[in-house]
C-alpha cells in the first residue's frame, strides 16, 4: 500500500464515505469513475477515495435500496455501470446532512469554544 | 439482485479504462497510463473480494473463513504426507466396514418385507424342539381345525413343497415346487408381474392345473421370457398351464422355482394327504383380521392348538411338547440372522473404535509436534475457536478422504457381506448398495473428525502460560499429553483383545467342528441325487435302483455302490425324528419316548461309508419284501435300550402313525455317525432295508481315484435306464461336510479378519507411542546415560512401556472379551467352548507383538549418543 507522496492529502472521516457518495449522485447518474474524480476536484484533491473502498460502498448503498444502477457506455467507449439516487437514497442524503451539520456544530463547540459563544 | 463476477469484472475494467483515458487525454503515453491507473486500483483481487463481502454478507466471512482453513489445511496435510496417508487408510477401513456391514443389516433387519401390509402376516409353526423337531409343519385336518375355531386371523395361506419332474421349460429335470391353495396369494399380499397369480378358482381337483413361476427362477433360467406365458408343462403325470410370474419376494419357508395349484399334485388330491392327521408336510401362513392384534390371534391360536392336541391324542403320540409358535412373518425370516449381523456390527463398530483411537493417537502426536506453531497463531491474535477450526478443517480433510475411499471400499464389500448373511436369512439376496451407504460413511466422518479436532489442546491465548514451547529443539510431551498418548494406545489394545479372544473362540470351535471324528470315508465316497418323481416310489423304484447299482457297480473305478434315502448333511430332517418302541424296555412314565431318525438302505451301504459294524449282520440281498422284517440301529439307541448289550434279536417297531408299527428284528449294530449335524452327539439312527421301505433316491459310490471322475460315466449309464432321470448335485462326503461347516468357517473368517485388522492397528500404535515418546524424550535417555545407565537398560525400559500398556489393555479387554465369548456361544450352538486357550493365545499374541513392535524404538533409545543428546538443547 503505496501512500500518495502528497501530504496534503486527508484521510476520509468513518462514516462519511457514503454520505459523499450520495451528495455527489445528487447531480445525476455518474459511474465509480466519475464518482472519485468528482469527489477529488470537489475537495480541491484533499480527498482521495480508494477504489478499494469506494465500489464496496457502491454497492452496499445499492444494496440498502438508495442507489441504483444501469449499464451504459462511458466517455471511454466500454460499458460502465452508471449509479443514480433513488428516493429512498434522497431522504437518506437529508437525513445524513442533518446529521452532519450537527455534528460540526458540536464538535465546532468544543474546539472553537469562543467563537461558538460569539454566535 | 447480486451481481454476478463476471458484471463485477465489467464494471473494474470500466473503471480501469476510465482511468486510462484520463492520463492519456491529459498526455501521458498510453502504457505509462495503463500502469498508473493500475498502480492506482490497488490489488484487483482484494477489491473483488471486498465487494463480494458486500454480497453474501456473514455467510461470506464464515465461507471464506473455512475454504481458507481448508486450503491451509490441505497444505499442512500435504506436507506430512506419512500421516496423512496412514490417517486416511486407517479410517477408509473403519468407514468401509462400517458402511458396508450397516448398509446389510438395514437391508435384512429393518427394511419391510414388499407383502401388503406386512405387518399383518403371521407364520405359523408347530414345532417340537426337545426332539429336534424344530418345524413339523401342519396336516391338512389339523389346518382345518385351526381355521375352524379361530376368528383373529382374516384368512390361512397354506404352502407345501413336492418334486416334479418338470417337462416342457429348459431341460428336462426335477424342480422344486410350491404346493398352493387360492387364498394363498391373497393371503401373502403378493402382485404378479406378469399374467396372473393363482386365486380360489384354481382349487379343487376339477380345476385346470396352472403354475406361477418365482421371480428368480424366470429372471434366471427363462432369461425374462415374457412368452413363457400361456405355455404347457408336464410336471410328473399331470399337465399345467404357466399362468403368471410373481413378483421378487422372500422366499419362505423354501425356496421354489414354481409354485402350482392344488389339482398337479396327485399326492395333495388323495386320502392320506386330506385325511391323514399325521400327514404333516404344510406350512401355515395368516394374516390378521381387521382389529386383531398379534397377542390376541396368538392367544386364539395358542388355545385352538390345545383344544385340537385334546381332541386328536393319537396324533401326537410320543411327543409331549408340541408347541405351536406366532410369529409375524418378517421376524421369522431375518431371526437367524439377527445375532450374526448384530456381532458383526458390533466387530465393526470396534474396529472403527481402534481405526479412531488410532488416529486420534497420530493426530494428538502431530499436534505436539506443532505446538509451537499453534502458540505462534494464537500470540498473533488466533483465538481459540479460530485455531479450533483449522484444526477441524484438517480433520475435515482427512475425515472426507477417509469416508470417500471407504466407501469405495464398501460398495464391493456389501455383496460380500450380503452373500455371507444369505446363509443365515434369505433376505440378505435381496440387499443392494443405496444412498445409505453414503449417509453412514458421512455421518462416521462427521463423527471422526469432530472428535479428532478436540482431541489436541490448545496453547493458552491469555498469554498466562504462553511463550512456553517456542524455544527450539525438538518437541516435549507433557504428562497430560503422554497419558492421552498411551490411554488411546491401550484402548486399541483392549479393542483388539476383545476381536482376538472372539476370533480365537470361533476358530476353536471350528477346529473343534472340523476334527471331530466324521464317522465315515470322506474323500472316497460320492453321493448323488437320483430322485424319482413321487408317483414312482415303492416296488418300481426298487427295480430301478437295482439296475443303476448293477450298472454303476460294473463301471471301472467304482469300488463299492449302495443307496439311501438320505445324503449325510445334506438331506436334513427329512426323516425323523420319529417315536419307536423296542421290546423289554419299558419307557417310565412322563419320560419321552426314543425318538430315530429312518434310514433307509442297500446292503453294503455300511461297507460302503466305512460306517463299522458294532455287532450282528449287514442287511442282505434276501431282507426284501414279504421275508422277515428286519432292522440295524446305532450303537446310541443299542447302549441307551438294551443296557445288557443284548441289542441284537430283539424286535423295534415305529410308534410314530405315519410309518406303520410292523415288527422289525434288530440283526445288527453299527458305530454312531450323527449325519444331521457336526458336533459329537451321536445320532440315533434306525437303519431299516430300502427294499422293505421303498423309499430312496440317493446314490453313495465309493471310488478307488478321484471321485468326481466318475460323474459323467455315472450319469450315463443312469440314463441309460431312464433318459429323463435327473442325476444331480454329485459331490464327496468331504465336501457336503465342508459345504456344512461353511457358516461356521466364513463367521471365524470374517471375525478373524477383524480381529488381524484391529491387531494390525492396535500394534502399529503402540508402536507409533513408543517410538514418538523415545524421539521425546532423547535428552532424558542422554542423562540417563551420562549418569551409568547401560544402553540394554533402556531399552528393557522401553520394552517395559510398551509391554505394561499391552498388560493394562488385556485386562481391561477381558471383561469385553467375556461378554463377546457369551455372544459367539450363541451362534455355535451348545459345543464346548474351549474358554482359556482362546484367552491365552490372544493375550499371548498380542503381547509378543507388542514386544516385536517396541523393539525398533527400544533399539532407537539404546543407540543414543550421549553428547549428542545433552547438546541437543
Amino acid at each position: 500500500m503505496t501512500k500518495p507522496p502528497d501530504d496534503r492529502r486527508l484521510d476520509l472521516l468513518q462514516g462519511t464515505l457514503d454520505m459523499l457518495v450520495l451528495r455527489t449522485l445528487q447531480w445525476g447518474p455518474q459511474h465509480g469513475h466519475g464518482i472519485g474524480n468528482s469527489i477529488r476536484t470537489q475537495s480541491d484533491d484533499l480527498l482521495r477515495v480508494e477504489t478499494g473502498s469506494l465500489y464496496p460502498a457502491l454497492h452496499r448503498l445499492e444494496k440498502r435500496g438508495w442507489l441504483k444502477s444501469k449499464w451504459a457506455i462511458s466517455e471511454a467507449n466500454q460499458r460502465a455501470k452508471y449509479y443514480e439516487l433513488t428516493a429512498a437514497g434522497k431522504a437518506q442524503l437529508a437525513r445524513e446532512q442533518d446529521r452532519w451539520s450537527q455534528l460540526v456544530m458540536a464538535i465546532g463547540r468544543i474546539m472553537l469554544p469562543a467563537t461558538a459563544g460569539e454566535e | 439482485m447480486r451481481p454476478d463476477e463476471r458484471e463485477l469484472d465489467e464494471e473494474i475494467r470500466g473503471h480501469l479504462a476510465l482511468s486510462i483515458k484520463e492520463r492519456v487525454d491529459r498526455g501521458e503515453h498510453p502504457d505509462e497510463a495503463r500502469r498508473a491507473a493500475l498502480a492506482e486500483f490497488g490489488y484487483v483481487p482484494a477489491a473483488r473480494e471486498s465487494m463480494r463481502r458486500v454480497w453474501y454478507g456473514r455467510w461470506f466471512d464464515a465461507g471464506a473463513a473455512l475454504a481458507l482453513d481448508l486450503r491451509v489445511g490441505l497444505r499442512s496435510l500435504r506436507r506430512a504426507k506419512g500421516l496423512s496417508l496412514a490417517v486416511m487408510t486407517t479410517l477408509a477401513l473403519g468407514i468401509g466396514a462400517n458402511a458396508a456391514i450397516f448398509s446389510v443389516v438395514r437391508g435384512v433387519l429393518l427394511r419391510p418385507l414388499v407383502n401388503r401390509d406386512e405387518d399383518r402376516l403371521l407364520y405359523i409353526r408347530q414345532s417340537a424342539p426337545t426332539l429336534g423337531a424344530g418345524n413339523m409343519t401342519f396336516s391338512v385336518p389339523e389346518i382345518a381345525d385351526l381355521k375352524a375355531r379361530v376368528t383373529a386371523i382374516g384368512a390361512f395361506g397354506d404352502f407345501s413343497t413336492i418334486d416334479f419332474t418338470m417337462i416342457g421349460i429348459g431341460e428336462p429335470r426335477v424342480v422344486h415346487a410350491g404346493v398352493v391353495s387360492g387364498s394363498f396369494f391373497q393371503v401373502m399380499g403378493l402382485r404378479a408381474v406378469l399374467g396372473r397369480l393363482l386365486t380360489p378358482e384354481d382349487d379343487g381337483a376339477a380345476a385346470a392345473g396352472a403354475v406361477v413361476l418365482t421371480h428368480r427362477f424366470w429372471s434366471s433360467a427363462l432369461a425374462s421370457d415374457r412368452s413363457v406365458l400361456g405355455k404347457t408343462v408336464r410336471l410328473g403325470s399331470r399337465t399345467a398351464t404357466v399362468v403368471g410370474v410373481l413378483e421378487p419376494s422372500v422366499p419362505y419357508p423354501v425356496d421354489t422355482e414354481i409354485i402350482a395349484n392344488v389339482v398337479t399334485s396327485p399326492h395333495h388330491l388323495d386320502a392320506t394327504m386330506v385325511t391323514g392327521r399325521t400327514h404333516r408336510m404344510t406350512e401355515l401362513f395368516g394374516r390378521l383380521a381387521p382389529g386383531a392384534s398379534l397377542t390376541t390371534a396368538r392367544a386364539e391360536l395358542t388355545a385352538a392348538h390345545a383344544a385340537m392336541r385334546q381332541e386328536h391324542p393319537e396324533a401326537s403320540a410320543g411327543r409331549t411338547d408340541v408347541r405351536l409358535t406366532v410369529q409375524p412373518l418378517r421376524d421369522q425370516i431375518v431371526t437367524p440372522a439377527r445375532t450374526i449381523l448384530l456381532v458383526l456390527l458390533l466387530t465393526a463398530a470396534v474396529v472403527f473404535l481402534v481405526a479412531c483411537s488410532n488416529v486420534a493417537n497420530l493426530i494428538l502426536a502431530r499436534s505436539v509436534r506443532r505446538e509451537a506453531e499453534l502458540t505462534v497463531r494464537a500470540a498473533l491474535g488466533a483465538s481459540r475457536g479460530a485455531l479450533r477450526r483449522t484444526l477441524l478443517a484438517e480433520s475435515l480433510v482427512l475425515c472426507g478422504a477417509g469416508a470417500g475411499l471407504g466407501i469405495l471400499l464398501a460398495r464391493p464389500l456389501v455383496a460380500v457381506v450380503a452373500r455371507y448373511a444369505s446363509r443365515f436369512s434369505m433376505r440378505a439376496t435381496e440387499v443392494t448398495v443405496d444412498a445409505s451407504l453414503l449417509w453412514m460413511g458421512a455421518g462416521l466422518a462427521i463423527v471422526a473428525s469432530v472428535l479428532l479436532a478436540y482431541i489436541p489442546t490448545l496453547p493458552a491465548t491469555d498469554g498466562a502460560a504462553g511463550g512456553t514451547r517456542l524455544t527450539p529443539g525438538g518437541v516435549r510431551i507433557t504428562p497430560a499429553t503422554n497419558r492421552r498418548l498411551r490411554m488411546f494406545a491401550t484402548a486399541q489394545v483392549a479393542c483388539s483383545f476383545v476381536l482376538l479372544t472372539g476370533a480365537g473362540m470361533l476358530l476353536a470351535a471350528l477346529v473343534s467342528l472340523q476334527t471331530a471324528p466324521p464317522g465315515y470315508h470322506l474323500r472316497e465316497v460320492l453321493a448323488l441325487d437320483v430322485p424319482l418323481p413321487i408317483e414312482s416310489f415303492g416296488p418300481k423304484s426298487l427295480t430301478f435302483f437295482d439296475e443303476a447299482m448293477r450298472r454303476v457297480s460294473a463301471l471301472p473305478g467304482v469300488t463299492s455302490v449302495a443307496a439311501s434315502n438320505v445324503v449325510p448333511w445334506r438331506d436334513l430332517g427329512k426323516f425323523g425324528p420319529f417315536s419307536f418302541a423296542v421290546e423289554g424296555h419299558t419307557p417310565v412314565d412322563g419320560d419321552e419316548a426314543p425318538h430315530g431318525r429312518l434310514r433307509n438302505v442297500t446292503p453294503g451301504y455300511f461297507a460302503t461309508l466305512g460306517v463299522p459294524l458294532v455287532a450282528g449282520r449287514d442287511f442282505t440281498d434276501d431282507d426284501r419284501r414279504g421275508s422277515e422284517l428286519v432292522a440295524i440301529v446305532s450303537q446310541g439307541i443299542a447302549e441307551r435300550l438294551f443296557p445288557d448289550g443284548d441289542a441284537v434279536n430283539h424286535h423295534i417297531w415305529w410308534t410314530d402313525p405315519v410309518l406303520g408299527d410292523d415288527r422289525r428284528r434288530i440283526v445288527g449294530v453299527v458305530a454312531d455317525v450323527n449325519d444331521e449335524a457336526i458336533s459329537p452327539g451321536p445320532g440315533l439312527n434306525i437303519y431299516n432295508p430300502l427294499r422293505q421301505v421303498p423309499f430312496g433316491g440317493r446314490l453313495l459310490v465309493r471310488a478307488a481315484g478321484d471321485p468326481y471322475a466318475l460323474v459323467p460315466a455315472l450319469t450315463r449309464v443312469i440314463r441309460e435306464i431312464s433318459a429323463e432321470q435327473p442325476v444331480e448335485r454329485a459331490a464327496t462326503l468331504a465336501d457336503v461336510r465342508a459345504e456344512m461347516l461353511t457358516p461356521d468357517r466364513l463367521n471365524a473368517l470374517v471375525v478373524s479378519g477383524f480381529a488381524g485388522l484391529a491387531l494390525l492397528i492396535a500394534i502399529v500404535g503402540v508402536a507409533g507411542v513408543l517410538a514418538f515418546s523415545v524421539s521425546a524424550r532423547t535428552r532424558e535417555f542422554g542423562v540417563r546415560l551420562a549418569i551409568g545407565s547401560t544402553p540394554g537398560d533402556l531399552m528393557a525400559r522401553v520394552l517395559r512401556e510398551g509391554t505394561g500398556m499391552v498388560v493394562v489393555g488385556v485386562v481391561a479387554g477381558t471383561v469385553g472379551g467375556y461378554v463377546l465369548a457369551r455372544l459367539a456361544q450363541s451362534f455355535v450352538g451348545d459345543l464346548p467352548l474351549p474358554g482359556a486357550l482362546p484367552t491365552v493365545g490372544a493375550a499371548a499374541l498380542l503381547v509378543g507383538a507388542a514386544v516385536l513392535a517396541a523393539l525398533i524404538p527400544a533399539a532407537r533409545a539404546s543407540r543414543v549418543d550421549v553428547v549428542q543428546a545433552l547438546r541437543s538443547e
